[in-house]
């Protein structure tokens, strides 16, 4: 890197350049943002990001949508949505951290099979085991019920904290853990007095990720979820736009509240995100 | 020393025999619902058949009759009715199995005799005999008994025996005592469950003669803390992923068509990837997905990277002002749930109404029909998919030149070293193994990105745009419920995804030592 700028018309250059970027990478975002706001159903013919007319009536009228028993119909699938994530972070953290310490602590045949295993699950598309699991769930009676769904993300979310914990507490110093066992505390006392409260950041913030991902997730939702009143909101946002009758305006205005708040979350936790990626794969 | 019989028989044995047991019922279980299944279909024919015949009806009969040929109403010539037995077939008042005899009744006079379940979860069962003359005997039958019961005292007995078999001492009693339950088998579940009892008795016994399993116990005790730590996740991914996996292995040699499975061994992968009799340019051939999948991650593996590097190399010039504000912006896409992202890339690329077309046509240029033609099409789903996927690179490119000493670059400018040899030399070589890793795992990600395709351009026009990931969807959830072949299509693209990790993890572990 050099010392001295380079000289002033070369840094103006660079300055559009990255701004043209930028705008190309904003004015998706924008378009939502003015869809929601604008009255009608179907997208404007002009294709300036600024709004004509103002008005709240996709926020209202997405609210106002009440189901076969007069109940909210939108906060019914915020709440299922939000039941499933939670549900499925509890799950998740809840198996996956014992065995991400083992995998981290101790030394034990098999721990490298074990290794392998859950990071091979996560590579592989949940969508191999749609079928399978659609055709388990069918005879189990649990396809359409918000329990079935969570059982089918803790499929991805379990393999995906267990490595993220494990790196995490690859990370942790040993010492405190040392002399808690050489005072004669159990592993198991270890575990939950002294390494526990110590993860707490790492645990937070697999869980947030855990959270997010699950409230991300469309497709499987989809599948699994056949019947209206247990749709969660990715369910919601695809049928807004279904093949007959988009109706943009209430997509746009559903978007913009399911999306806030894991845009938020994103950008705090995305620095550790890219942090565990890559120091795993360079340290090895 | 004490005689052999008054010994008990070693461990080896309780697991063995549990395992067996659990072979046993599961062949017991589908052997009784088969010929449950078969019976009650006999009966209810035979039921049929009497009411064709005119003889003494069925006591088993509840419902149904001689359902006449659908008679024009003298009053409304264009209005058909069915009679049964002389009564009219439905219509207000009439008793409730009507609408089931009413069903069986047009289904068999359009596709033939048939015998089905009455309801999907109940006992009853319906028999329809189409008879000359247009009319149609129908017999709506209630069993009279349930399955048979488990013949738990066989089971038992068989397992003393073999117990008092196993205590003898040598491997070959012990194998015997363990296939014990290898012969009721024959006769639940034929020759396949039996061979399975029998061989794992021998590699039980195999097992306990090599000293395999007392080491196997030996270090599960020295480890069981460690073992009670990982149990938890373990016995989860147990039971959500390998089961659905073996079921998706076994489901792949079987047919599904109308709710039966026939087996058909490797025809479903034989008719996969031999294209399946359609041209290579017809987007059902295997082939034809195949390619357009591996164009799809590749074009768009590359253009995240030119992409995600370029912007990072650009970010991380000092004299740039205003960075973190860009570097926020940059990273927007990645923020956005990707399913919304996709449904918004769509309704920009629709030809009527779309923000594309919206600029394409205000610069003067020509509207385009987006997803009616395969190259379109795929340019609009490696776009969104690209404004998605950028991020990732540049952050991960951008944590990698942070890592790169400064004093390098200073040293080599001293020595004459111009920006493009720097680059080459210092920058790219650092980048390398941070980029590599990221490299297999987007590539990874793109070949399974089923969101985008499906969002974006839903496989449009024709399926042609389709990657194999939302082939394998359509053909179990949109082409008539073909589980059969869904299950192979899924298994085909494991073992493409598992050879892409294998070299994958070779070439970074390469990059790594290198």
């Amino acid at each position: 890197m050099s010392r001295r700028a380079p000289r002033w018309w070369l840094r103006l250059v660079v300055h559009v350049g990255l701004s043209l970027a930028a705008a190309v990478v904003l004015y998706p975002v924008l378009l939502v943002l003015k869809k929601a706001f604008e009255p009608g159903q179907s997208f404007a013919l002009s294709p300036s990001p600024v709004p004509g007319e103002v008005t709240l009536d996709h926020f209202r009228s997405l609210f106002a949508a009440t189901g076969a028993g007069g109940e909210p119909l939108f906060l019914r699938y915020a709440l299922n949505s939000a039941l499933v994530a939670l549900g499925t972070t509890v799950v998740g953290m809840a198996l996956a951290t014992s065995a991400a310490y083992a995998l981290s602590r101790f030394r034990f045949r098999g721990r490298q099979l074990g290794l392998t295993a859950f990071l091979a699950v996560q590579m592989f598309p949940a969508t191999l085991l749609l079928m399978p699991l659609y055709v388990l769930l069918d005879r189990l009676g649990l396809l359409s019920s918000l329990v079935g769904l969570i059982l089918v993300y803790a499929t991805t979310a379990i393999p995906f904290c267990v490595w993220t914990l494990k790196g995490y507490f690859d990370s942790l110093p040993r010492e405190l853990e040392e002399a808690a066992r050489m005072d004669g505390a159990s592993a198991w006392g270890v575990f939950f007095r002294v390494v526990l409260p110590l993860a707490r950041p790492g645990l937070a913030v697999t869980a947030l990720f855990s959270f997010m991902t699950a409230w991300n997730e469309f497709i499987l939702a989809s599948t699994f979820l056949t019947d209206e009143s247990s749709y969660t909101l990715p369910v919601l946002l695809k049928s807004a736009v279904g093949e007959y009758s988009a109706q943009w305006g209430t997509f746009a205005a559903g978007a913009i509240l399911t999306s806030l708040p894991v845009m938020g979350l994103f950008y705090v936790l995305q620095k550790y995100l890219v942090g565990g990626l890559t120091a795993g794969s360079v340290k090895g | 020393m004490k005689p052999g019989w008054l010994r008990p028989p070693p461990g080896a044995y309780w697991l063995c025999a549990a395992l067996a047991l659990v072979i046993a019922l599961a062949s017991f279980v589908s052997h009784r619902n088969t010929s449950y299944r078969e019976r009650e279909e006999a009966r209810a024919l035979a039921a049929a058949r009497a009411v064709a015949a005119g003889t003494a009806r069925s006591p088993h009969m509840i419902a149904g009759g001689l359902v006449s040929s659908a008679e024009s109403s003298p009053r409304y010539p264009f209005l058909r009715r069915r009679t049964v037995d002389g009564r009219p077939l439905g219509g207000p008042g009439a008793p409730a199995d009507d609408k089931l005899v009413y069903d069986a009744a047009q289904r068999a006079a359009s596709g033939g005799a048939a015998v089905e379940l009455a309801d999907a979860d109940g006992a009853r069962l319906i028999a329809a005999l189409p008879q000359p003359g247009g009319a149609v005997a129908v017999a709506l039958v209630q069993p009279p008994a349930g399955p048979e019961s488990l013949p738990i005292f066989l089971l038992l007995g068989l397992l003393a025996l073999g117990a008092a078999l196993a205590s003898l001492p040598g491997a070959p009693f012990l194998a015997l005592g363990g296939a014990t339950l290898a012969v009721p088998t024959w006769w639940w579940g034929g020759p396949a469950a039996s061979l399975a009892i029998a061989a794992l008795a021998i590699a039980f016994a195999a097992a306990r003669h090599h000293g395999l399993l007392a080491r196997a116990a030996g270090e599960l005790r020295r480890q069981r803390v460690a073992y009670t730590f990982v149990a938890p996740a373990g016995l989860a991914m147990l039971v959500l992923v390998a089961v659905p996996f073996a079921v998706g292995l076994v489901l792949g040699f079987y047919d599904h068509r109308h709710g039966t499975y026939t087996f058909v061994g490797l025809d479903n992968f034989i008719q996969i990837l031999s294209g399946g009799g359609h041209a290579l340019s017809d987007p059902l051939n295997f082939y034809f997905t195949l390619g357009v999948t591996i164009l799809w991650t590749a074009a768009n593996v590359v253009l995240h990277l030119a992409i995600g590097v370029a912007l990072a190399l650009v970010l991380r010039q000092t004299w740039l002002g205003g960075r973190g504000i860009y570097r926020v912006l940059f990273i927007l896409p990645w923020a956005i749930p990707n399913y919304i992202t996709a449904l918004i890339w769509n309704g920009m690329f629709q030809s009527e109404y779309g923000a594309i077309n919206g600029i394409l046509s205000s610069l003067g240029l020509e509207r385009v029909s987006w997803f009616s033609d395969f190259a379109t099409s795929f340019t609009a789903n490696v776009c969104a998919n690209t404004w998605l996927g950028f991020p990732f690179m540049m952050v991960v490119a951008l944590g990698a030149l942070e890592s790169i000493p400064r004093d390098m670059h200073e040293a080599s400018e001293v020595d004459g070293a111009s920006a493009w040899q720097r680059f080459i030399h210092i920058t790219l070589p650092h980048l390398r193994p941070a980029l590599a890793p990221a490299v297999v795992l987007g590539a990874i990600w793109t070949f399974n990105m089923f969101n985008v395709i499906y969002l974006v351009s839903d496989g449009q026009p024709g399926g042609a745009t389709d990657i194999l990931v939302t082939q394998a969807y359509r053909w179990a959830f949109e082409r008539g419920e073909r589980y059969g072949l869904a299950a192979a299509y899924a298994t085909i693209i494991f073992l493409i995804l598992l050879a892409w990790t294998l070299v994958g993890t070779r070439l970074t572990r390469k990059e790594r030592a290198a």
